[in-house]
Parts: structure tokens; C-alpha cells; sequence
């Protein structure tokens, strides 16, 4: 999953992919805007195949939460 | 994608895609000149004319959007291709023995003759000798193939090509990435993706929640006079379109230190400069409508968030309604909260067609054509062309906007950063039948209040905002 949001990530920002890390926060750290991150989390639903809930994932701060977030999600069977 | 011969020679031709037909669409009720934008950028140094115009070449050779042009098929349908390669002159024109009012007037009035719609390039660029020493480019376009970032980024493109040439300046360039596949993406995802379904369905339910309420920048006038000529008391929707679409531009400029205060709140409490002024437009409209709590205001999603997205150029903007009903007991931070959070969700469903969500808008609430329950559109461009390098070091920029002389919408602001300070210019170009200069200026003077009182105390209440203004 990390290696999969690593790679969309680099889609969004010039970042070297090595330097993502779970602690990486998508505002402060990769220099997301709002627009970016809603984009990005089109391109997760698309890649991955399932469904974010908007009002969840305004408290997704860092690639480490969104792993986690995902995973549960992807456990839930979406 | 559909080959089609063009002067005998067959081209890949591509259909329009949503943002393109938007502002296709427009032209059936503007005249055509209302899609042309024109801007200059000048510096205030020397400026070698012929290594410029090399420059300038250069930069169409990496921007494939700027050698766009459009063809219809024997149907009448619109296409667009890219020709291979820019082979016209660039003109240079000495505007340094004229006052600068009247070298302005003079690029109005170029702004303001349409391009050839079909097998012809949809922009130009002169270059140009201002007065006091400045020097630069004057850029006009068809809005169907280049906005507002797509203009930064070509113009940026140029000084940074040039500099290079001129310099040798170690420069890391911008990117360009080609226009095409994003073109490609963008028309995918409209031929009935799932992503697309998804939108939609969030769009209907947007529409369905309940009707919205028209407020006017001006008052309350015009939605009484309409509803006493509908004689419907109930209505909320106003007729916006006008048979005289003459335009004129209105500019204020807010000092550097007022512009930071702005900035230095939105970094503090994390928020949206796009947010901030949603907000405070949304709270003058509220004041001007009798304190009305329902108030939707048109904003512009520039849809570039991926690197190919920001750096591909052609026009990729879409307009959606931002709704807010916000009670006058909640603070000012709590209403930008809420505006950042509704902003968001249009963010996410953003590539939906705009001209499918008006029709179905209309539809459903069955207002007339022409009508709408927005006054105002908002634009915020966040990015600026200053770019100093060592070899050029606080060089003092001038960079202008000219308007095309006629407008679609009764009014549009768009507030973005001068490039000689990062202030903030509030231009408001709005239709001179629909609007005063001197209400323009009771509006901005309006919106300062509310931004200033806000931001003093973020947690004064709307309601205590709109009594003290």
C-alpha cells in the first residue's frame, strides 16, 4: 500500500520517492494544496478500487495515515 | 480521435473537452472577443528584442497548447490539433514615445478583435517597448486554449528561456509536460467513467438538498423587480445574461502589509486564501441582501493538481456554485471552515461537466435560461511570474491584464499576486449596464471591512461582523 501511495504521490509533487516516509504530512512536508490532495484521493479510489468518505479523510495528515486508513478500508472489503 | 485532412495533410484531431465547450458554449450568447484575454508582462531593464523573440520561439516549440487550433468535420463539429511547429513573425511594437494610459488603450483594443475560429493560431505575442524603461511581451489568447495558470506558466517559460540565453543563468526551468495526454485523460473520464458516475451522483444530490437563494452585489433590487415582473413572490433564481455585454475593469490594489496580514491569517489557522475571500465575499453579499443567510457565489476550480496537470498549459478551468448557508451566531473562523470544507468537496467532484450541471440545475428547479442564483464569480490565482535570478535581481515587474471589452457574467473578480511585491490586485471586470464603477468601489471597500474585522478577531461572530461594517 506505502509503495503504491509513494507512487501516486510522485504524480502531485517533485519529490525524490525516497524521501517519502510514513511520517511525510502532505500539506507541510510534499506541498499539497487542498485541490491537490481531493485530486489524489480520486486517483486512490481509481487505483485502488474503493470508496473514500469525505468527511474521514480531512484528518488524514501524513502518507502514514492514509496507509492506515486504506488498510481498514481495504480489510472492510471495499 | 478522429483523422481529418487539413490542407493536405491528415491530422489527429481530438473533440473538445468540458472546459473547452464551456467557454464554446458562452459564445452562443457573448459576442465572440469575450473569450479573448490579453496581459502584458514588462521588465524594467534593456531587453535584447531579437534574443527575445528567439526565446519566444523556443517556448512555443515546448508548449504544444500554444500551436492548438480548432477545424470542424464535415458535420460541423468542433475538433482541435497541434500544428508541428510556430512559424509566424513575432511583431514588436514601441509604445516608449506614448503615455502608458494610452499604450493600454491601445492593448485593450487588440484584446478586444476575436481571433479566426477555425484552422488558425489562437493566440499572439508582440513584443513590446513600454514607457519609463520597461520592456517585455504583451500576450493575447482564446480562452478555449489557454487560462490563467496556463498564461503564468508561458509567460514564466519565456523570461526563463531568455534569461538563459541572455545570461547563461543557472536556472532550473519550470517543466512543460505535452498537452495531449492530459486532453486524452480528460476526455476519457467524460465518455462515462465510473469516476464520473461518482460525480454525477454528487452533483444530483447537490442540486436536489433544496434551492438556493440569489443575492445580488448590488442589493436586493434586482430579485424584487424580477419577482414583481415573474409576479412570483418566491423566486430565487434572477435573470443574469444582457443584451449589452459591454465590460469594463475596475483594479484595486491592497498595500503589500494589508496583503500579508491576509496571507500571515490563512498560514496561522490553516486555511485557504480562496476560503478567506469566499468568506468575505459571502458576508458583504449577506449585508447587501438583508443580512441573508443562504448565499452561493460562482468559484473557479483550476483543476491542476497533478505535475503533467500544472505544467501541460491549455485551459482546464471549470466553474461550480459554492453554497453556504452559515448562521450569524457561528465566527468567522467557523464560517471559513465551512466554506473550506464545502470548497473541498467541489474540488473532489471538479471534473464534472460545469454546462451539464447548469442544465441540470435548471431542469430540476426550472428556472429560465439566462437566470442563475450567482452574481459573482470568483477566481484566485495564486501564482506569479517573478522569478529573480542573480543575473537579474530585484527587477521591478509592471504585469497587466486588458480587458476584451465586453463581459458574460455581471461580475467577475479575480484577485491574484503582483508580481513586484506579492500584494494582492482585486481586478473586477464586470458588465458597465449591470454594475457602477463607484458600486464597485462601495463593494471592495465592503469586502476590506469584512476581511479586516474578521481577521482582527477570529472568533467575532458573522452576525457582530455584519452589524459593525
Amino acid at each position: 500500500m506505502f509503495e503504491q501511495l509513494k507512487a501516486l504521490i510522485s504524480n502531485y509533487v517533485e519529490v525524490n520517492a525516497d524521501e517519502i516516509t510514513g511520517e511525510s504530512r502532505f500539506i507541510d512536508d510534499l506541498g499539497f494544496n487542498s485541490y491537490d490532495f481531493m485530486s489524489f484521493l480520486g486517483d486512490i479510489e481509481t487505483e485502488l478500487g474503493v470508496t473514500v468518505d469525505e468527511n474521514e479523510v480531512v484528518n488524514l495528515h501524513t502518507v502514514g495515515d492514509a496507509v492506515d486508513y486504506l488498510e481498514i478500508l481495504a480489510g472492510k472489503g471495499e | 480521435m478522429k483523422e481529418i485532412n487539413i490542407n493536405g495533410a491528415v491530422m489527429k484531431c481530438y473533440p473538445l473537452c468540458a472546459a473547452q465547450k464551456l467557454h464554446y458554449y458562452t459564445i452562443r450568447y457573448s459576442p465572440v472577443q469575450v473569450l479573448c484575454i490579453g496581459t502584458g508582462l514588462y521588465v524594467k531593464q534593456d531587453v535584447d528584442f531579437e534574443l527575445l523573440k528567439k526565446a519566444i520561439y523556443k517556448t512555443y516549440e515546448k508548449f504544444d497548447s500554444m500551436r492548438l487550433r480548432f477545424v470542424q468535420d464535415e458535420d460541423g463539429k468542433v475538433y482541435q490539433y497541434i500544428v508541428p511547429s510556430e512559424e509566424r513573425d513575432i511583431e514588436f511594437f514601441d509604445f516608449s514615445h506614448w503615455n502608458e494610459a494610452d499604450a493600454n488603450e491601445e492593448m485593450k483594443r487588440w484584446t478586444s478583435v476575436p481571433f479566426e475560429r477555425f484552422n488558425s493560431p489562437m493566440n499572439k505575442v508582440v513584443m513590446i517597448k513600454m514607457p519609463e524603461g520597461y520592456n517585455g511581451i504583451y500576450l493575447k489568447v482564446d480562452h478555449m486554449t489557454m487560462d490563467s495558470s496556463a498564461i503564468v506558466g508561458f509567460d514564466r517559460a519565456v523570461l526563463e528561456t531568455y534569461s538563459i540565453m541572455k545570461y547563461g543563468a543557472d536556472i532550473k526551468q519550470s517543466p512543460v509536460r505535452p498537452f495531449i495526454p492530459q486532453l486524452e485523460k480528460d476526455l476519457a473520464y467524460e465518455a462515462g467513467s465510473p469516476a464520473q458516475k461518482k460525480d454525477e451522483e454528487y452533483w444530483m444530490n447537490n442540486i436536489e438538498r433544496s434551492e438556493p437563494m440569489y443575492t445580488d452585489f448590488s442589493g436586493q433590487g434586482r430579485l424584487i423587480t424580477q419577482r414583481r415582473e415573474n409576479n412570483n413572490p418566491n423566486q430565487r433564481w434572477a435573470m443574469v445574461v444582457s443584451k449589452d455585454p459591454t465590460a469594463a475593469i475596475s483594479v484595486y490594489r491592497l498595500e503589500k502589509e494589508a496583503s500579508m496580514r491576509l496571507m500571515e491569517f490563512c498560514e496561522m489557522n490553516n486555511v485557504s486564501m480562496a476560503s478567506l475571500l469566499l468568506m468575505g465575499m459571502r458576508t458583504v453579499l449577506s449585508k447587501f441582501n438583508d443580512n441573508e443567510k443562504d448565499v452561493s457565489v460562482k468559484t473557479c476550480v483550476a483543476r491542476r493538481g497533478t505535475l503533467s496537470e500544472k505544467y501541460s498549459g491549455g485551459t482546464r478551468v471549470h466553474f461550480f456554485p459554492l453554497r453556504t448557508i452559515i448562521e450569524p451566531t457561528l465566527t468567522f473562523l467557523e464560517g471559513i471552515r465551512i466554506i473550506q470544507a464545502e470548497q473541498n468537496k467541489i474540488f473532489r467532484h471538479a471534473n464534472y461537466d460545469p454546462i451539464e450541471y447548469t442544465m441540470k440545475r435548471g431542469r430540476y428547479w426550472k428556472y429560465d435560461p439566462g437566470t442563475s442564483y450567482e452574481s459573482i464569480t470568483l477566481t484566485y490565482q495564486p501564482l506569479t511570474i517573478n522569478k529573480n535570478t542573480p543575473e537579474m535581481p530585484d527587477i521591478p515587474y509592471k504585469s497587466c491584464w486588458y480587458s476584451n471589452g465586453v463581459a458574460s457574467q455581471p461580475l467577475y473578480l479575480t484577485v491574484m499576486h503582483r508580481p513586484e511585491d506579492n500584494g494582492l490586485n482585486f481586478n473586477f471586470e464586470y458588465r458597465a449596464d449591470a454594475v457602477t464603477e463607484s458600486e464597485m468601489e462601495y463593494f471592495y471597500y465592503y469586502l476590506c471591512r469584512v476581511l479586516f474585522r474578521g481577521i482582527e478577531d477570529k472568533n467575532r461572530s458573522v452576525g457582530d461582523i455584519l452589524e459593525i461594517i
